[in-house]
């Protein structure tokens, strides 16, 4: 008998015979009886009451409820929970949902970017089949979730079912074990060792069994039969258990997350603040038949003050688009009432943890503007032109008492319209200044590079007493958007990754090998017989099953090995 | 010689070297460290006077395809001098693999250095230069998760032969990279994160076991006594699904195979196609040949037709020469072909206008309904007239390259491969059977490499959980290749659970396992180049 057999006749639990688990007519009927009672009583207290009754009780859930009433009453408790259990009802869970995936992945997702291109193609017919599937936005179709649903429960109750046939390997071990028995063993010797002892026999046999890791053999003796018992790596037989707990861990947190999480995203200009995370989710509304993005929204309980962005950029002389970007960050300062201030940095990859929620960099308006500009200033009647560098929103003042103010930045100025939004190239670049004179009035000012200053007279015109040209810039995009995150699962999910890495690993790198000795007086000498067994990796205990019989056969006289 | 053949056994130098030892482990790590030694070298060399990783890939590619050459001869007629040549030329050919990506790195941070020096910027972590930034990159390391598994799992004698099946497809995927091309890029910046070396070498690593499984499977079959009729029938339809969809239907349709054009120095392809004289006519009569294969093989299999046995492997050498003539001729003309111009078909004028517009419009963030309403405004000749406009524009720059489709190329050598493999079973198969190890031993290392393919690609779904989760907020996405590498994963978990249920060992494992590898490769490349989604660079 192979090990996979023995696997397999080990881990089956006998069953009653199946005459007495099916249901009677009558209890058919209770059944049946009951379920559309408790969906009537469901749908009165909603349609005439106004007792609280959830949301998510609704008609889908009340036909769910009924087919799920018709089928215990069909199959019986014991008979359903018998499906449920098997395994080989999970393997055909797990290719429906495989299946169900694939779908996922060949029609395109409501969620996808390009779906509006690619829904408006699809011809009348295929909408309407793929609508009524739910093939559009099969992830959180209903059916779906059921099967992950079922999936769950099938493997809580497969564990259940076999756990305790693999606990007695640790719990009940075999200690000894027929020579017809071990003959049949996928590894097994037969060798007659001479001219000592019964003790020194056993005494090198089970020195043997130490010497290639079989740890702390085990000795029985029944009558004149002397058995040595070695095994390595018992706890094994439950690594597949565990893997299955790791499993169950990651979606109990992935339905927390999915229950009572919140996900959106956070515009932030320098200056500005923000309490209010939105999210636009793609539907394909029900009346309509056309695809609508609606927005949602959420409110923190506590407000960000963005201070500063920056955008890292590789060429400095390149745009601020995404390939020649470092990295993006955003200075922030969280306000909340009853507690002091927070600031914090965020990086590309680098979130930050506040009041329950992360936030993350996910994106930016690539608006050509500028985090600080450097001007060279020269006094109109004259004088040595000075360098003054000032930051966005901020203001210098000069050694007469002059204050500059740094208003604005484009990339592409425009005197006398705004520039095109999105304009993320600096063509034209020009900075808008506020220029206040000791005791004056604040006027206007316009910054331009040299090459510009040229073209345009209002660059050349002397404002209070200067003139101004840009001389260098830091560039800089109009707003950063962060993404934020409320979590409540995320320690179950990291904890149940964790756990999953390491319990596959033990479950696919280590194995259960056992070996039996059997020593029985054989004429003036000791017959030994050899048998063993693993669960998994079959060659590497092959190895080891010889090197064993190789340790013990010092002096035979006669091996027999498979 | 015929001493040697009457000898039905793979010869297996086991007597000098102990199974399981640490000495018989000893060529994969002389790869892995003389890999290392040569990088150092390498950073102590500089790079202008030095071997590139592209030469070294393809030296590698050589290395690969030596190896099996002598792994299948030694499976025919065993020698033990072939067998240890084989088992060199494939330590020589991780070895060169290895070396590549590691200097490929190297070359990664002069790149860097050239930009931060000129900007005056520090120079960033080495984990952002690391080779593994697109699909050349991961194709490169995905060979090598198949060499050093190769090369592990040879540490048995008995199992030495797997390289005759699993280095020819390492080469195939080194093929398909050489023809990706290994231009470094500019990372995405969201990508530069220190999960990335983690999940894509998982990824590199898990999908050369995986690769190996399905080598392993391929030989169960074999051994197992499945007919290699039935295998070129399967391989046949691979083949003509492969000849009926490349250069979008045309070869079935019209009998005409084009390629995918470049304009100027851009590395994006258009869809405007040329027309490759002659490998069409020669697709199409491979591709007859091969429908007849799998007719006279489906009567040898449901008569016993000794005839149409016969008959079917005379096709399918044919076709093996048809494909062999198609892809040389490609080959060739693609690299001499210099205008362009008069290849291209005005007949595809109007799809390729529907296409500029469309990209046009999507790049001015137009709606989608508008965009089909646009279009549908212009009238055929319109749309003749600006296609005919941009060629008569464009047309001087229009060129040739064979960077241009490598799927379509990498897919056509892979049919090549398959067919030829199915010609090399069919000869003294039984031969080939006895020298086999036993089934329970194929067994066995087919529950070992779906198993540590198993946990690698769990191990892959959660680092690139965690990864997401870091970066974007969320696990899980179903985006298309999250889903893809889900639903291989599943595949792998049938795998062993029908073992347990149904104590479906053998056979129905075999099959789950070559599903479960095609759908890694369809992960791989199919969501690379057939779905939109996040992973789309990779």
């Amino acid at each position: 008998m192979s090990a996979i057999e023995e696997t397999k006749r080990e881990i089956s639990v006998p069953r009653p015979p199946s005459a007495n688990i099916s249901p009677t007519n009558i209890e058919r009927l209770w059944i049946i009886g009951t379920g559309l009672t408790v969906a009537a009583v469901i749908a009165l207290l909603k349609a005439y009451t106004e007792l609280p009754v959830p949301e998510s009780l609704n008609s889908r859930a009340l036909i769910i409820w009924l087919i799920i009433t018709g089928i215990v009453a069909a199959l019986g408790i014991q008979r359903l929970l018998d499906v449920l259990s098997s395994v080989r009802f999970g393997v055909i869970l797990l290719v429906l949902l495989a299946s169900a995936s694939m779908v996922g992945m060949l029609v395109m997702q409501v969620n996808v970017d390009g779906f509006d291109r690619y829904y408006a193609e699809l011809s009348p017919a295929q909408k309407i089949v793929g609508r009524a599937l739910g093939f559009f936005d099969i992830y959180h179709a209903w059916y779906f979730n059921a099967l992950l649903l079922v999936l769950s429960l099938n493997i809580v109750l497969a564990s259940i079912d076999h756990f305790p046939k693999a606990w007695t390997f640790i719990s009940r071990k075999k200690l000894d074990a027929s020579a017809h028995w071990l003959k049949g063993q996928d590894q097994h010797a037969s060798l007659t060792l001479s001219g000592e002892s019964r003790a020194a026999v056993v005494e090198r046999i089970a020195a043997a069994f130490k010497s290639v890791g079989l740890r702390k053999p085990i000795v029985t003796e029944k009558g004149d039969k002397l058995f040595v018992f070695g095994e390595r790596g018992a706890w094994n037989r439950l690594a597949a258990y565990a893997v299955h707990v790791a499993l169950l861990t990651i979606f109990l947190g992935g339905f927390l997350t999915g229950m009572y999480g919140h996900t959106g995203n956070l515009r932030l200009r320098p200056g500005e603040s923000g309490s209010i995370i939105s999210e636009t989710v793609f539907k394909i509304d029900p009346q309509t038949r056309q695809f609508e993005p609606t927005t949602d929204e959420f409110e923190l309980p506590f407000t960000v003050e963005c201070t500063d962005i920056q955008q890292q950029l590789i060429k400095k002389e390149g745009p601020i688009t995404a390939d020649n970007t470092m990295n993006w960050r955003t200075w922030v300062r969280f306000k909340k009432e009853g507690s002091p201030d927070r600031e914090a940095l965020v990086e590309l990859n680098h979130p930050i943890d506040y009041g329950g929620f992360r936030f993350f960099q996910a994106s930016f308006e690539a608006e050509g503007k500028a985090r600080h500009i450097t001007l060279r200033i020269t006094p109109e009647q004259g004088g040595t032109p000075q360098n003054v560098t000032i930051k966005r929103d901020g203001s210098a003042t000069l050694a007469d008492g002059t204050r500059v103010e740094f208003k604005d930045f484009s990339g592409n100025f425009r005197l006398g319209g705004a520039p095109p939004p999105q304009e993320s190239d600096y063509s034209n670049p020009g900075a808008t200044l506020a220029v206040t004179p000791p005791g004056g009035a604040t006027v206007q000012a316009f910054a331009f590079n040299e090459r510009m200053a040229e073209s345009a007279p209002i660059a050349k015109r002397p404002v209070a007493g200067y003139t101004f040209r840009l001389v260098d810039f830091e560039k800089s995009p109009s707003a950063h958007i962060l993404s934020v995150q409320r979590d409540p699962g995320a320690t179950l999910v990291y904890i149940g990754f964790t756990l999953l890495g390491l319990t596959l690993i033990y479950a696919f790198f280590f194995s259960h090998q056992r070996v039996w000795a059997l020593v029985e007086p054989r004429g003036g000498a000791f017959g030994v017989v050899l048998g063993g067994n693993t669960n998994r990796n079959k060659l590497a205990f092959g190895d080891r099953f010889k090197r064993l019989v190789g340790a013990i056969d010092g002096q035979t006289t006669e091996v027999k090995q498979s | 010689m015929s001493e040697v053949l009457k000898q039905p056994v793979v010869a297996s130098p086991d007597a000098p070297i102990a199974e399981g030892s640490l000495r018989s482990y000893f060529p994969a790590a002389l790869a892995v460290g003389g890999a290392v030694a040569l990088t150092l070298l390498r950073i102590q060399a500089g790079g202008e006077n030095f071997i590139s990783d592209g030469a070294l890939m393809m030296l590698a590619l050589a290395a690969y395809l030596i190896a099996a050459v002598f792994y299948l001869t030694n499976l025919y007629a065993p020698s033990t001098l072939f067998q240890k040549i084989g088992l060199w030329a494939a330590t020589a050919g991780v070895f060169f693999n290895l070396a590549s990506w590691c200097v490929r790195w190297v070359a990664g941070y002069d790149r860097e250095y050239v930009i931060h020096m000129a900007q005056g910027t520090p120079m960033p972590w080495a984990f952002r230069y690391i080779p593994f930034a697109n699909l050349y990159d991961l194709s490169l390391a995905f060979a090598f998760g198949a060499g050093i598994t190769t090369l592990l799992i040879a540490h048995r004698p008995t199992f030495r032969f797997l390289g005759a099946l699993s280095l020819p497809l390492a080469a195939l995927i080194l093929i398909l990279a050489r023809f990706i091309g290994g231009e470094l890029i500019n990372l995405p910046p969201v990508l530069d994160s220190y999960w990335r070396p983690i999940h894509v070498g998982i990824a590199a690593i898990s999908y050369g076991v995986a690769l190996v499984c399905f080598a392993v499977a391929v030989v169960y079959l074999l051994k197992d006594g499945v007919k290699t009729e039935a295998m070129a029938i399967w391989s046949s339809l691979f083949c003509l699904a492969v000849i009926g969809t490349i250069s979008r239907g045309s070869v079935f349709t019209s009998g005409i195979y084009s390629a995918s054009t470049f304009v100027g120095n851009s590395r994006s392809s258009l869809p405007l196609r040329a027309d490759i004289p002659y490998v069409g006519l020669l697709l199409v009569i491979s591709g007859l040949l091969l429908a007849g294969v799998i007719v006279a093989f489906l009567v040898y299999l449901s008569r016993k037709d000794e005839r149409a046995r016969r008959w079917g492997h005379w096709l399918l050498k044919f076709s093996l020469i048809g494909q062999a003539a198609a892809v040389v001729t490609l080959v060739s003309q693609v690299k001499s072909i210099t205008d362009v111009l008069s290849h291209i078909d005005t007949r595809q004028y109007e799809r390729f206008s529907v296409w500029m517009l469309k990209e046009e419009m999507t790049q001015a963030r137009m709606p989608a309904t508008m965009i089909q309403e646009r279009v549908a405004q212009f009238s055929p000749q319109e749309l003749y007239q600006m296609a005919d406009q941009y060629v008569q524009q464009n047309g001087a720059a229009l060129r040739l390259s064979l960077n241009a489709n490598p799927v379509e190329l990498a897919a056509l050598i892979t049919c090549f491969a398959a067919t030829l493999f199915c010609i090399i079973f069919s000869f003294r198969t039984e031969r080939l059977r006895e020298s086999l190890p036993s089934l329970e031993k194929i067994d066995s290392l087919m529950y070992k490499t779906a198993g540590v393919a198993f946990a690698g690609l769990a191990l892959l779904l959660m680092t690139g959980a965690v990864w997401a989760n870091e970066s974007w907020g969320r696990y899980w996405g179903w985006d298309s290749k999250e889903t893809g590498a889900f639903v291989a994963w599943l595949t792998y978990a049938g795998f062993l659970h029908t073992r347990i249920s149904r104590g479906w060992t053998g056979r129905p494992s075999a099959y789950f396992a070559i599903i479960a590898f095609l759908l890694v490769i369809f992960t791989y490349l199919g969501v690379s180049y057939l779905l939109p989604g996040l992973h789309s660079y990779a």
